[in-house]
């Protein structure tokens, strides 16, 4: 179970997170929406502390750090507790797509080299790349890219996954593939934070839905309830903005 | 004026100077060696934005890179004795090689320490993010992800500046080095074949700054073997870019000849 509680950040003078707070269950996936600037991606980095929150609370299990009075080996642990799937995939690139699975197992989990392969050419076969093994990032397209990313966060059997708009850096014809990836470990009862701006897919993958402006969170739901009858204003405008593709359909 | 030329010296002295050819490449090893750990230690207040240090280190930098380095080896060789006096060291009995060695070395490392400033910097920092976020140290992220990276990106101008500081030992015979230009500055002397000597010296200043031109050339094809897919495209792409000529320039329209013409 992860909790956040009262997450405070500010850049400079703007505050960008108002106090968050957010509890996901084991194996819930929660998908984060909102406009540019509302601090989703924020507090995502938070989670993970890429991000130093200025105040608040952030448990993971059973581990609890409290932003005000963290040491290092906190932060290490919180890191270890959770793993990162990013918009422009961050590919470790002089390494192949296997080197990149295998590198939290063998450097992180010191697991020994031989399991660490095992199973990493697993969890690339199960995104579909099973041919690629010994491809270095710089000979995969975005989409192949994002996911090895996402095999190489599973590998490390986080917690939880927070994913930073892994689609929105892709050419359209690839966001399929990695929806699709992301939707068969979805059902596999792995616990996922969401950023995104695929709507249709948010819908259909989340179980939780949480909609965000200025720094706040809105308001959160079910899907079915945020997205068909949303109560309030601000999430209404949002919704009315982004979703309906019948509007541009001719 | 010197005897008259004669070309079978060339090939006399080209022997005659090479066993010193290890004392210049002596200095070099030396010195390159040494100027890393300096540089490294150089650049990282910069990297990390170290208050004091990284003054200190600005000081260091400007000063080896704005001043000659011929005056520096004189600095060094007169003038350091002088303030090891004052702290009663008699460095007197020191042979000038290790003097010309520690001044190559920190001339070098300025310039070695700017080198892995702007390689570390060339590392996208996506990466650290994406090691931090695997769980990795701050000293991990760096010695497996950005270290490598940072290696590879800097061969071309590590290249340079090896090449670069061979040539520049020739200075050292100032100081009565007998490496390669001091040999051929005695020999020059005393056989009075000026020319002779000189074509042996730029011949293997030559041969050895080609080889290790290739050497690292080699060194960059196999650290940057990551990077071939991006290589092998843009060269596509330029192939296609050949074949279908620029747009907008067709053959036969001519710019000023053809106003000319008409």
């Amino acid at each position: 179970m992860i909790k956040l509680k009262q997450i405070r950040k500010s850049f400079g003078r703007t505050e960008v997170l108002k106090g968050i707070d957010l509890t996901v269950n084991k194996g819930q996936v929660v998908a984060i929406l909102g406009p540019s600037g509302s601090g989703k991606t924020t507090l995502l980095r938070c989670i993970n502390y890429l991000e130093k929150p200025g105040d608040g609370q952030i448990s993971i299990g059973d581990l609890t750090v409290d932003c005000k009075r963290h040491s290092k080996k906190d932060i290490h642990a919180l890191r270890q507790k959770s793993a990162m799937v990013f918009q422009q995939y961050h590919l470790f690139r002089h390494k192949t797509a296997l080197e990149n699975v295998m590198e939290g197992l063998v450097v992180v989990k010191k697991q020994p080299k031989e399991e660490a392969r095992a199973r990493s050419i697993e969890l690339l076969e199960k995104v579909g790349l099973g041919n690629k093994l010994h491809a270095y990032p710089s000979e995969l397209s975005g989409g192949q890219q994002q996911r090895v990313g996402i095999a190489r966060a599973l590998a490390l059997n986080p917690e939880v996954i927070l994913f930073d708009e892994p689609t929105s850096a892709l050419d359209p014809e690839l966001v399929g593939e990695v929806l699709a990836v992301i939707r068969k470990i979805a059902k596999e009862g792995i616990t996922m934070i969401i950023v995104t701006h695929e709507m249709g897919f948010a819908q259909d993958v989340a179980n939780h839905v949480v909609f965000m402006d200025g720094g706040v969170i809105v308001e959160e739901g079910r899907p079915n309830e945020i997205f068909t009858s949303p109560k309030e204003e601000r999430t209404k405008q949002f919704l009315k903005r982004i979703t309906p593709e019948s509007v541009y359909s001719i | 004026m010197g005897e008259s030329f004669d070309i079978s010296y060339v090939l006399e002295y080209f022997i005659k100077l090479l066993p010193t050819l290890k004392i210049t490449l002596l200095i070099v090893a030396g010195s390159i060696v040494i100027g890393l750990g300096v540089g490294f230690i150089v650049a990282l207040p910069q990297l990390y934005n170290i208050p004091v240090l990284k003054r200190l280190s600005q000081i260091y930098l400007s000063f080896f890179r704005g001043t000659p380095i011929l005056i520096q080896l004189f600095l060094f060789y007169y003038g350091l004795p002088e303030i090891l006096k004052a702290v009663s060291l008699d460095v007197s009995k020191v042979p000038a090689l290790y003097f010309v060695i520690l001044t190559y070395a920190l001339h070098s490392g300025a310039y070695l320490a700017e080198m892995i400033r702007a390689a570390v910097g060339a590392v996208d920092r996506g990466q650290v993010e994406a090691a931090y976020a695997v769980g990795m140290t701050g000293f991990q992220a760096f010695t497996r992800i950005v270290l490598p990276q940072a290696m590879a990106i800097s061969v071309p101008v590590f290249a340079n500046l090896v090449i670069a500081n061979l040539k520049d030992t020739s200075l050292a015979f100032s100081l009565g080095i007998m490496e390669l230009t001091g040999k051929s500055q005695t020999l020059a002397v005393m056989s009075r074949h000026f020319v002779e000597t000189y074509i042996s010296l730029a011949i293997i200043y030559f041969i050895i700054s080609y080889g290790l031109e290739k050497l690292f050339l080699l060194l960059e094809r196999r650290l940057q073997r990551h990077e071939r897919q991006l290589v092998t495209e843009k060269k596509a792409a330029l192939k296609q870019k050949g074949r279908l000529g620029w747009p907008g320039i067709k053959p036969g329209y001519g710019g000023r000849g053809a106003e000319h013409e008409a």
